[in-house]
């Protein structure tokens, strides 16, 4: 039973990492009905920023923490510029396209810049964790857990009772309909790739101590967090904690029950089992595709 | 053939044939053998994605995958089943096509973003497999001292002489791949990038075209990593990460994806870029991503798209005189009713779109369903065409239940449609469009490849647009689209043709003409199923028709009573809201 | 001086023209009625007004200004509101919601403000105040209509482009939706009317106007467009009635 409660809290927090990541997809998808493979590379990203401001310059890090996100907004914001924005009037498969040569051009310009070996990035609190009986509570792990509980608390206070936020709900739904209401569609946007860039990152910031910052960190998690977002159905923000959480604690019961190597490969056979039987996940819609 | 094909084609035979014989006679150092021997077998995969990407317009992240299945096939082949080179090679050809079967089959039903995800899946499980499956694969550190094979008893130790049967092999994948754009299936595919939905409608089986691209795919990019395994003789995982897939993804698009020859030239440029852009070092990879880009956002068309365009527009062949047009069912003269409509309904939600609608059309007819925008017309239309399946109620065509099929099916089973806006295959030529509908299963006037380009040329004919075949149809004004749409129908050979707006945008002289040509359809004894809002026009062609109003059915007889009728009259123009004239 | 003019207005969607050098003006207080049938550049002409399509060449005056080619967040600033085809509720957002975000064009507008402008369209659409918090998707298309019109009017505009209001909807709501439209001139606004129900349009026009193919046959107040037997069975469908 303690094993059991560890490896869900385990998996919890490893699957919180994933929601985190899954609700940028789901925020930029429903805004642009593109996906963004590029959005691991948000999480990567915002983990080297940790790295180089806490090791290389010696920030601490509390300081560190703001100015990488910030940094983050910063690439959410060119990569909409760049990435989606020239291809917003042409079809799917261009910008898809597009998403996935960013997604290279950020992991290998890292590559470029740190080399192959992971770095390591310390915990954020000096002290190891709580023990409650047997089960051994990480404070990594509840960290990760209350940041997403209140970044979900904000984001649905903001979508439901600002009008900023109703207005990016109206632009996701009808582009055209909300430019004629006056609503400043392009703003719109690049809000919205600002803040899914902070939230990868964030992501990545809250990972890092756990997974090694390393370049393939962003499509490591990029991939579980499609998944994630395939499983609960694709665009629902509940589909796409509920996908998260879920695979974090398949991942890690799978790890430690079944086989270690294979650990990355639970995610997909999930996957690949709800694309051949509910393939609109478990709160989507019955609309596979819209492209 | 356009005049211009006319060089190029023996220019590139030239070419082919001396890059074969070269190596042979003038001895070229080894690192640069490696390099064209890469370039060779890479551009057999990129030639999977020009079908699968190019052609079929489905994205696919897993070709090095398929391209490593291949090789693992000859590799364990040859070295642990001790297998001759060409069976091993086969294995992995058959065990690559195989799983992308499988793969396309289980997510193409879905495809856009879900199958660029499971193929970017498939692609990181495969790596996992082969470097943990340790036992079979050897894992990270690989197999070694993989043989090449001789052929009819000549060894190809030799690197020129294998570098020859591999350039052998890639010209014959080139010449396969170019040769099945034309084809039926090519044709298909092209149909199913540009307009899923008027493909299925012309009687393309969209899903298995999209299979048949996703396997071929598969096929040649485990052919491609099979003879790469013979090349290099050493193999290990990380030659097929999600990182090369990437890389044959940057080639196909480089080049230009939906032509064979730009991506044989896309990955002759990447493979030997590299060599010249040797100060870049590392960084090679993050610059095929800002390629990848910046080839999306200033190149859509790859280089080879380029090139093209820059040959000017096409230049018109010249055609004999074509065939008469052949229209209408045998059976016309005999009349009865061809397609009956029982207690049809469709709702979406709690809207009532249909709601339980009956009509009977006779054999030889013209049938005109008219009411207000909104009232329901298109949506029994696209009921008709198997777009949409029936809430309730069931359809007869020819007495045999039609309803719940595909759209392809009903077109297999004889019935042809336009559409109000218009959907035609936006980057063929106004012939191929037209070849397209021709090529409908079960079109008894168009069997051989001969008979259908015959009958594609007689139906453009037909509308008079025989002189416009080479154009491209993007290129054509309004009214002459129109006319094309109507000729693709036609060119399947219906027995049921529903037209829905056909009048729509034009203007009265165009509309005169097109109810010339209706009147000639009809004359051949074709059933016709219209929709139109043009009274006029409805009333010089149709011999019944039929009201709907809000999904429901207020009136049916000839036109003479139907178009007096109080309720028609009523419900079409709208009831005059008294208190608010001014 | 008229509210809107256009000058031989072109606009093409790639290479199939759809406005071919329409030239038309509603002067202020009029409504407006554009006629024709489908495919004849309608919906388009309201389109390039409100700046979803830009002008292949011509102009676009309104209260003077050329404004032909700017964004439609910039149009509506300036006082046009177009309610297009098929009315485009937000379905996922409320009654309420939809109507609120009709005033997006004007910065710095309070709260207050906002509830007083859905109050306003309450009292002008009673039909559609109890539906205040229902999802958008969740309404009928007579309600859909008022709550894309009340929207409309939300950003106090000067002139509205009205498109095909009347589509899918009973004569009855027909007609009460066209009750509304000679309401909304009262006060002040405006119109200019696409339908393809030519009689209705004309019930409570000052004036129309009937394209073909992206170009204006003939211009004309109602009886006059609707008595000329000819301009009715070429365009407006009116073989129905010349029968009669």
């Amino acid at each position: 039973m303690a094993i059991f409660l560890q490896l869900l809290f385990t998996g919890i927090g490893i699957g919180a990492v994933y929601s985190l990541v899954a609700l940028g997809f789901v925020l930029i998808y429903r805004a642009t009905n593109v996906v963004n493979f590029a959005q691991g590379e948000f999480a990567m990203l915002g983990a080297y920023a940790m790295v180089v401001l806490t090791q290389d310059l010696g920030l601490p890090y509390w300081a560190a923490i703001p100015i990488s996100l910030a940094v983050m907004g910063l690439i959410g914001a060119l990569f909409n510029l760049g990435v989606y924005y020239p291809l917003r009037h042409r079809s799917f498969l261009p910008v898809v396209i597009s998403t996935i040569g960013a997604s290279i051009l950020l992991t290998n310009s890292v590559l470029v810049g740190y080399g192959p070996a992971p770095e390591s990035l310390a915990g954020m609190f000096d002290f190891p964790g709580i023990q409650i009986g047997e089960v051994f509570l990480d404070s990594q792990y509840l960290l990760i857990i209350v940041v997403t509980i209140l970044l979900v608390a904000f984001q649905y206070f903001f979508f439901e009772h600002t009008l900023l936020g109703k207005k990016m709900q109206a632009t996701s739904q009808d582009k055209e309909m909300a430019s004629l209401l006056g609503i400043p569609v392009a703003r719109m946007i690049m809000l919205t790739f600002i803040y899914s860039a902070i939230l990868g990152g964030l992501a990545g910031i809250l990972v890092a101590p756990i997974l090694f910052v390393s370049v393939g960190l962003g499509s490591q998690v990029a991939l579980k967090a499609f998944a994630a977002s395939i499983i609960g159905g694709f665009g629902d923000v509940t589909g796409a904690i509920v996908g998260g959480l879920s695979l974090g604690v398949i991942e890690t019961f799978g790890a430690a029950y079944i086989s270690v190597p294979y650990k990355d490969a639970f995610a997909f056979l999930v996957l690949f089992g709800f694309l051949l039987i509910r393939p609109q996940g478990i709160f989507g819609e019955k609309v596979a595709q819209k492209a | 053939m356009t005049s211009r094909s006319r060089y190029v084609i023996p220019l590139l035979l030239l070419a082919a044939a001396a890059s074969i014989v070269l190596p042979l006679v003038h001895p070229v150092n080894g690192y640069l053998l490696n390099l064209f021997m890469q370039a060779a077998t890479y551009a057999m995969a990129v030639l999977g994605l020009t079908v699968v990407l190019g052609y079929a317009g489905q994205i696919s992240i897993a070709q090095a995958g398929f391209f490593g299945l291949g090789a693992y096939g000859v590799a364990i082949g040859t070295t642990v089943l001790h297998l001759p080179f060409f069976i091993g090679l086969a294995l992995g050809v058959l065990v690559a096509g195989l799983l992308g079967a499988v793969l396309g089959a289980s997510t193409l039903k879905l495809g856009g973003h879900y199958l660029a995800m499971v193929t970017i899946s498939f692609q990181q499980i495969l790596t996992l497999v082969l470097t943990n499956w340790i036992s079979l694969t050897r894992g990270p550190d690989g197999i070694r001292n993989i043989p090449r094979p001789s052929l009819f008893g000549v060894s190809l130790e030799d690197s020129d002489r294998y570098l020859g049967l591999c350039l052998l092999v890639l010209y014959a994948v080139g010449v396969f791949v170019w040769w099945l754009k034309g084809t039926k299936l090519g044709l298909g595919m092209q149909a199913v990038r540009d307009n899923e939905l008027a493909a299925e409608v012309v009687g393309v089986d969209t899903y298995r075209v999209k299979v048949t691209a996703f396997c071929l795919s598969a096929l040649l990019g485990g052919l491609g990593g099979g003879l790469f395994a013979g090349g290099f003789g050493y193999i290990s995982p990380d030659q097929f990460s999600f990182n090369e897939s990437v890389v044959l993804l940057t080639m196909v698009l480089l080049g230009g994806a939906d032509a064979a020859v730009g991506s044989v030239v896309g990955t002759a440029l990447l493979i030997l870029l590299p060599e010249w852009l040797r100060f870049l070092r590392g960084a090679y990879l993050a610059v095929y991503g800002l390629a990848v880009i910046l080839i999306m956002v200033f190149m859509p068309t790859g280089l080879w798209g380029m090139l093209s365009r820059l040959g000017g527009p096409p230049r018109l062949r010249e055609r004999g005189v074509p065939d008469v047009l052949t229209l209408g069912d045998p059976d016309a003269a005999a009349g009865g009713l061809l397609l009956e409509i029982k207690g049809l309904a469709k709702h979406f939600g709690g809207l009532k779109a249909l709601d339980g609608v009956d009509i009977s059309v006779e054999r030889g007819k013209v049938h005109a369903l008219i009411g207000p925008n909104g009232s329901g017309k298109t949506t029994m239309l696209n009921v008709l065409s198997g777009i949409y399946r029936p809430t309730r109620g069931e359809v007869l065509v020819d007495g045999v239940k039609v309803s719940g099929l595909a759209p392809h099916e009903l077109a297999a089973a004889g019935v042809g449609r336009t559409f109000q806006n218009i959907r035609l295959f936006l980057s063929l030529t106004v012939l191929e469009n037209v070849v397209i509908g021709a090529q409908r299963p079960h079109n008894s006037a168009a069997q051989t490849p001969d008979q259908v380009q015959r009958r594609a040329m007689a139906a453009l004919d037909f509308v008079g647009m025989a002189a416009r075949a080479d154009l491209k149809v993007a290129s054509l004004p309004y009214g002459h689209q129109r006319l094309v749409e109507i000729a693709r129908a036609l060119a399947g050979n219906p027995t049921l043709l529903l037209l829905d707006e056909p009048a729509a945008g034009l203007n009265l002289t165009e509309k005169q003409e097109l109810v010339g040509l209706l009147k000639r359809l009809a004359g051949h004894g074709l059933t016709l199923f219209l929709i139109d809002h043009d009274m006029n026009l409805v009333e010089q062609m149709a011999d019944r028709i039929t009201v709907l109003n809000f999904g429901k059915r207020i009136a049916e007889g000839a036109p003479a009573d139907v178009l007096r009728h109080p309720d028609v009259i009523a419900a079409y123009l709208g009831e005059v809201p008294d208190d608010a004239a001014a | 001086m008229p509210l809107l003019e256009l000058h031989g207005l072109s606009a093409a969607y790639g290479a199939v023209e759809a406005l071919k050098g329409l030239s038309l003006h509603v002067g202020e207080g009029e409504i407006v009625a554009l006629l024709g049938s489908n495919g004849a550049g309608k919906s388009t002409t309201l389109r390039t007004i409100s700046g979803l399509m830009k002008p292949k060449s011509g102009r676009v005056l309104f209260d003077g200004k050329d404004i032909g080619g700017l964004h439609p967040e910039s149009v509506v600033r300036l006082g046009v509101a177009h309610v297009p085809e098929g009315r485009r509720v937000f379905p996922g957002l409320t009654v309420k919601e939809n109507i609120m975000l009709g005033a997006s064009n004007r910065p710095g507008v309070s709260r207050r403000e906002l509830e007083a402008g859905v109050e306003e369209m309450f009292e002008l659409f009673p039909d559609i105040r109890r539906f205040s918090g229902a999802l958008g998707w969740t309404l009928s298309g007579g309600q859909q209509q008022m709550v894309a019109v009340a929207r409309g009017l939300m950003s106090k505009p000067r002139l509205l482009l009205l498109d095909e209001p009347s589509l899918g909807l009973a004569p009855l709501i027909v007609q009460q939706v066209f009750r509304i439209i000679a309401r909304i001139r009262e006060r002040g606004t405006t119109v200019l009317l696409v339908e393809q129900n030519a009689r209705t349009a004309l019930s409570v026009a000052d004036r129309g106007y009937v394209l073909e193919t992206g170009r204006l046959i003939i211009e004309g107040k109602p009886d006059a467009l609707w008595n000329n037997e000819e301009v009715r069975a070429a365009y407006l469908g009116g073989r129905v009635t010349a029968g009669v």
